[in-house]
């Protein structure tokens, strides 16, 4: 028998029911601390049903029926559909176009052959130091000289450009882990360096493209700060944008904005619910090879 | 093959796309940005060159003191209070048999839900008349206190609620981080502290922190970086009121650009440029020690 297995075995006889005292302790920690974080939740998913009259005559108690009538005033007089239509384009394009540049830089960095391939890494690195704000004002002239501010494009390049240096940064990392042999074996059989890119090393690197693009998905979706400075249209409001000056403090429709807020939370709850393990271990996986 | 990879075209295809991006919409701006915070600039007129003026300026507001303070405040609340709250869970979900998946994603949720709505979510929640204060008045509380407007003490009320719902929101992503490093610590190293006679605290302690230590410096300087960019959910929250006292750096700075003030938000921005830049070095020179083979 090993030492540990004795030890085990040992432990096993003496503290059992300790041990299991503190699990137990453990356990119901665990238990309070995710109540913190669905109770929230489920409160403004509860609220967002009631009439307004019931939210103080009846705070906690479970609505009298259930309508849809604050959700489809929030969607349609707080502009929530077509803010929601907006963000949409502006994240998945944002997510093809940085998914596509960034691997790009990634692979040149990873395996071309010359001398500013660290200068170049670390040149993109820093940008995940930079503050956004601190280049606001300068992009805003920029673009109301250029006709970009009030229009989805003017929103998409900040937000391509700034999901950059993460997408380089975990892509890089997946690119150097992949073996030389294969894409000497490649070059061999005549294939040219972009279908060597294109063709092997950009579907081997799977799990890397996920992870990034969930992590631009997500930043950019819940982005506001740009999204206010650049947009002042209606009509071109992403999502946050439109839920913020829907609701707020002084406006008195409470039960429509807890509805509106259900709306803003509800898809991102349930892609995350969706795919959880997965988010959760890639993201792991990133954080680590990082 | 070698003559391939050198090829200078290819490195131009794939490098060209994002350094332009990046060199344009990041760094070009940049240094406008600097020129701009040393200029008088007011929106409509063209920005005219005044020296030191606006940072000048800066020094006798007092609403940029107060941003100030509170940036710092929160820096350092989000720095300690990540790092110790993240550890006691990521080492709790460690250490239980049964369900740690289950719980391990609902605390990393609101890590990728909108700031900006949980954000109004807590603003409802800490409102005067509605969420927690309806319980302690159906509890016999008489006056329960105002959350999220109380404007005493040097470090008020609303931005204790802000920092604690912010550690609420974002816990979960350094414990990911973490439990992820604790996780990659090989069990024969464990089992050997167990022979030695450690207890699990002592291992805890001599076994596992000192070798999630590089993964604190990472950790605390995404962190940092994030609490001095810190805007979404302030701004739902209480929009840095009452009467200014829960501004930070980001919403000043938005505030004054609101006010076509933009060579006196630039100097904002620089500043917390140049903080964002020191704390990170800071960090890392403090924090990374040795990296210990596993």
């Amino acid at each position: 028998m090993s030492y540990s297995k004795v030890y085990k075995a040992e432990s096993d006889l003496t503290s059992k029911k300790k041990i299991s005292g503190i699990q137990i302790a453990l356990y119901v920690f665990l238990i309070l601390i995710c109540l913190t974080y669905i109770l929230p939740l489920l409160w403004v998913l509860n609220v967002s049903f009631k009439t307004n009259k019931e939210i103080f005559t009846a705070p906690f108690a479970l609505p009298e029926k259930i309508s849809f009538e604050n959700y489809s005033i929030a969607w349609t007089a707080g502009k929530l559909g077509i803010s929601t239509l907006n963000s949409f384009i502006i994240c998945i394009v944002t997510l093809v176009l940085s998914s596509l540049i960034g691997s790009m830089a990634a692979f040149a960095i990873a395996r071309l052959r010359w001398k500013g391939a660290k200068l170049a890494m670390t040149y993109f690195l820093t940008g995940m130091m930079i503050p956004v704000h601190c280049v606001l004002i300068p992009l805003f002239t920029r673009f109301s000289k250029l006709g970009l501010s009030n229009s989805l494009l003017g929103l998409i390049l900040p937000y391509l450009t700034c999901s950059l240096p993460i997408t380089i940064f975990i892509m890089t990392g997946f690119f150097k882990g992949l073996p030389n042999e294969l894409i000497e074996c490649a070059c061999m059989e005549g294939a040219n360096i972009f279908q060597i890119f294109f063709k092997i090393c950009l579907p081997l690197s799977k799990t890397g493209l996920f992870v990034t693009g969930l992590m631009t998905f997500v930043g950019n979706w819940n982005e506001l700060l740009m999204a206010m400075v650049f947009i002042s249209d209606d009509a071109k409001k992403t999502l946050p944008v439109a839920l913020s000056k829907f609701v707020g403090p002084h406006a008195t429709n409470y039960s429509q904005m807890f509805a509106a807020i259900v709306i803003a939370l509800i898809p991102t709850i349930v892609v995350y619910c969706a795919f959880s393990n997965k988010i959760v271990d890639g993201l792991t996986a990133g954080a680590v090879k990082g | 093959m070698e003559k391939m990879l050198r090829n200078k075209k290819a490195l131009l295809v794939f490098m060209l796309p994002a350094f332009l991006l990046f060199t344009l919409v990041l760094f070009i701006p940049i240094i406008q940005s600097v020129y701009y915070s040393l200029c008088d600039y007011k929106g409509m007129t063209k920005p005219v060159f005044i020296g030191f003026d606006n940072y000048k300026n800066l020094l006798h507001d007092k609403t940029f003191g107060i941003a100030l303070k509170n940036s710092m405040f929160f820096l350092v609340f989000s720095c300690v209070s990540q790092l110790l709250v993240g550890l006691i869970y990521a080492a709790i979900l460690t250490n239980i048999k049964k369900g740690r998946n289950l719980f391990k994603n609902i605390i990393y949720l609101p890590c990728v839900l909108s700031s900006a709505a949980l954000g109004l979510l807590w603003l409802f929640i800490f409102g005067p008349k509605l969420g927690i204060n309806q319980l302690l008045m159906k509890w016999g509380v008489e006056n329960p206190p105002l959350w999220l407007m109380s404007t005493k003490g040097t470090i008020p009320l609303p931005m204790w609620m802000i920092a604690f719902v912010s550690l609420w929101q974002f816990v979960g992503q350094s414990m990911m981080l973490y439990m992820a490093q604790i996780s990659g610590i090989s069990k024969s190293l464990m089992e050997a502290s167990y022979i030695d006679g450690c207890t699990k605290p002592m291992t805890f302690r001599y076994i596992t922190l000192p070798l999630i230590k590089p993964m604190v410096a990472t950790a605390m300087s995404l962190n940092a970086i994030g609490s001095l960019k810190f805007f979404d959910l302030i701004w739902n929250m209480t929009t840095g009121g009452p009467n200014h006292k829960t501004e930070v750096l980001a919403t000043h700075l938005y505030q004054q650009f609101k006010y076509f003030k933009y060579g006196y938000a630039s100097a904002i921005g620089v500043v917390l440029l140049i903080l964002c830049l020191l704390v990170t070095l800071f960090i890392n020179k403090v924090v990374k020690t040795e990296q210990y083979e596993m």
